[in-house]
């Protein structure tokens, strides 16, 4: 039998009972929408889940901290400051020679040391000040943390900072009188400000120091930690610090760092570094292991959502067997004529077989259309309802609701073909082995 | 006959299970057919005759027994090659006509050739050759509810036809036609019959016999000779007294 010919007779077969096929259809329709919605409804969910998702902009980013272990809670280990301490075997602290090691892992770019700094400080910035978030990052470049930049250049030397992209908004005027407008803020970029740097001796004199040091950059916002901080090279923050610590330098070699940015050369190895950090016993952790839990939450999510839905397909697969076996009922003589006129077995169970999966297709091709559709507006209703929420409660509105992928509607009508293809295996059988005598006679 | 017979049957028996009790439809029969003949099976109903017939044209398997057409054992063929054979080499014509409602005359006749494989162009030559054969031509796009019985029939011997088997096997074709149209209808088979098709009818209609070269009396799955035939025919009942409760 030729394909073409076996096309034409099925949908002939099917538009002959367009009643029926179309009822049967509509089940196939229904759990063919709900698969589509609910898939989509939790593929939106995830896209507007990670895009929320705080800081994760670059996926080629690993934290590394040192491990205090157990003992961190048997013995008081001092966090960066002066002391001793970090001696038990379990500790595993980042010295400079941990951190060679580390740059030494195939896959790693840099091994970038940061640090904050361990007193309080003022930006003043002509009548302008705000609080210093200082960071201190060991490395000449900025870009090699895989921030970005705005406006300016993210060089750091002796002498320069560059701001985050909030911390640039966040300067205000101390001292307004009630009434008095704020002033807007002159662009701080190329500009020298001050850094007052203030500390109490033990009988409580309070000691500033004031440094001069010039705006080179400001960074584009990240939703990140870096838009909340100020960058300083580490030599300048380490100086700093000593004066904070009343002249004594922390050791790195005795005390190490207590935050270390390794930036690996592309997203793919970053699982792989991750491990291989872990392994050394310090604990590295990646943005990328949240979003692929993240991920495989929402994978879980939609094999749920799926399968709720495909419990309506399921029922509708029962509607296309029944159907089929009815109409099977129907046709006895039928079939037994294709059969006198050399239809072969294969014949039978091609035409009823094609049949059944011609109604899933059928409504699979609905259902498609309906998922997306009411996918769509679900998202147009939804949109409405939390701008207005937004707008009630003050906030940005994110939401889209539901999210229907090509792939999606193309395997749900797939699917849909292969329910009614499944469907129609026993009825088709039951056609094919018919005797052909007993169903030429068959009233 | 010299010529070879085009089909040969060799103690073919055939046995059906109605519930615990066995039906011999056929209980040995040994047949030759010869190429280019009209022969007829007659039968009282019960006989074994349309089992014969289905038999013969590969829609039934024998119990036991060889069936040779045209040198080919059809009790060794399977299923993919009986649905072949019966596609090439016959053409069944029913009592019932067996037309597809929803499908017009020219549909009905075109419907065998939709699974050889036949150009769509070629099938509708075809068709409407074998229409015009059985003088249907003008009716080719009406629906069998809208042809008499006659009519009906002439459509599904041209559906018959219309692969061009060597061997037209018809069940009781006259059965549900009145006295008139049964008879051109056996005119029609006469025809196909003198076009060189061997023809074999299962009938009990008598005025099939006078086209006949050849007719085969069945009488509980045996041949009979028409002597042995008659005087099972003419056997009197004798009338039964009423029995007294």
């Amino acid at each position: 039998m030729r394909f073409w010919d076996l096309v034409s007779l099925i949908s002939e077969n099917l538009r002959r009972r367009k009643g029926r096929v179309f009822l049967t259809a509509v089940g196939v329709v229904i759990g063919t929408a709900a698969v589509v919605l609910l898939v989509s409804l939790a593929t939106g969910l995830q896209k507007s889940a990670t895009s929320n998702l705080w800081g994760i902009t670059d996926l080629s980013r690993i934290d590394v901290y040192p491990n205090y272990g157990e003992g961190m809670y048997m013995e008081a280990v001092p966090m960066g400051g002066g002391g001793g301490g970090g001696t038990t075997s379990n500790v595993k602290l980042l010295t400079p020679t941990v951190l060679d090691e580390i740059a030494a892992i195939p896959g790693v770019k840099f091994v970038i040391p940061r640090d904050y700094m361990y007193g309080q400080g003022m930006i003043q910035f002509g009548k302008f000040e705000t609080w210093a978030g200082l960071m201190g990052v060991k490395t000449d470049n900025l870009e090699n943390l895989g921030y970005e930049l705005d406006r300016g250049s993210m060089e750091l030397r002796k002498g320069t900072i560059v701001a985050g992209s909030w911390v640039v908004q966040n300067f205000y005027v101390p001292n307004l009188r009630p009434g008095q407008e704020m002033p807007e803020l002159p662009d701080i970029l190329d500009q020298r400000v001050k850094l007052k740097l203030t500390k109490w001796t033990t009988d409580g004199q309070e000691v500033s120091r004031t440094v001069e040091l010039k705006v080179v950059g400001v960074l584009r916002e990240m939703r990140n930690e870096a838009d909340g901080s100020f960058f300083v090279s580490m030599e300048e923050l380490e100086a700093w610090n000593t004066w904070f610590n009343n002249g004594q330098r922390i050791n790195r070699n005795k005390n190490g760092y207590n935050d270390v940015i390794v930036r690996a050369e592309s997203p793919e190895v970053v699982m792989d570094v991750t491990q291989q950090i872990n392994d050394m016993g310090y604990m590295a952790y990646s943005p990328q292991s949240t979003v692929e839990g993240i991920n495989s939450f929402f994978v879980i999510l939609q094999v749920v959502f799926g399968g709720i839905g495909a419990i309506a397909l399921l029922v509708a697969a029962i509607g296309i067997a029944n159907t089929m076996t009815m109409a099977i009922l129907e046709r006895t003589r039928e079939i037994g004529l294709m059969k006198a006129v050399g239809a072969t077995n294969r014949d039978v169970l091609t035409i009823f077989l094609g049949e059944a999966a011609g109604i899933g297709f059928l409504g699979g091709l609905g259902g498609a259309l309906l998922g997306w559709v009411g996918g769509y507006a679900l998202n147009v209703v939804s949109m409405q309802f939390l701008a207005s929420q937004a707008q009630q409660q003050g906030y940005m509105s994110t939401g889209l609701t539901a999210d229907t992928p090509l792939w999606l509607l193309l395997f749900a009508i797939l699917f849909a073909t292969l329910v009614g293809f499944l469907s129609g295996l026993y009825p088709a059988l039951r056609a094919a082995t018919l005797e052909p005598v007993t169903a030429l006679k068959y009233e | 006959m010299s010529e070879q017979p085009v089909i040969q049957i060799r103690n073919l028996r055939k046995t059906f299970t109605m519930g615990k009790q066995k039906v011999h439809a056929l209980a040995g029969v040994d047949l030759d057919i010869a190429p280019g003949s009209l022969t007829v099976i007659m039968g009282p109903s019960g006989s074994g005759k349309s089992t014969l017939l289905y038999l013969l044209g590969g829609l039934d398997r024998p119990t036991s027994g060889t069936i040779q057409v045209n040198g080919r054992y059809l009790d060794q063929m399977d299923e993919n090659d009986l649905g072949l054979f019966r596609r090439k080499s016959v053409g069944f014509i029913f009592q019932s006509f067996n037309l597809i409602p929803s499908m017009t005359a020219m549909q009905n006749v075109i419907f065998p050739m939709r699974f050889t494989g036949v150009s769509n162009k070629e099938r509708q030559k075809q068709a409407a050759r074998m229409l015009s054969q059985v003088g249907l031509a003008k009716r080719a796009l009406h629906r069998p509810t809208e042809l008499s019985g006659g009519q009906q029939q002439r459509v599904a011997v041209a559906r018959a036809l219309v692969n061009n088997p060597p061997i037209i096997l018809a069940d009781e074709p006259t059965g549900n036609l009145d006295t008139t149209s049964g008879f051109g209808i056996m005119k029609l088979l006469s025809k196909l019959n003198l076009e060189g098709r061997t023809v074999i009818v299962v009938t009990h209609d008598m005025r099939m016999c006078q086209f006949a070269s050849n007719i085969i009396y069945l009488l509980d799955g045996l041949t009979v000779s028409e002597a042995e035939y008659e005087a099972a025919s003419h056997f009197e009942i004798p009338e039964e007294e009423p029995e007294e409760v």
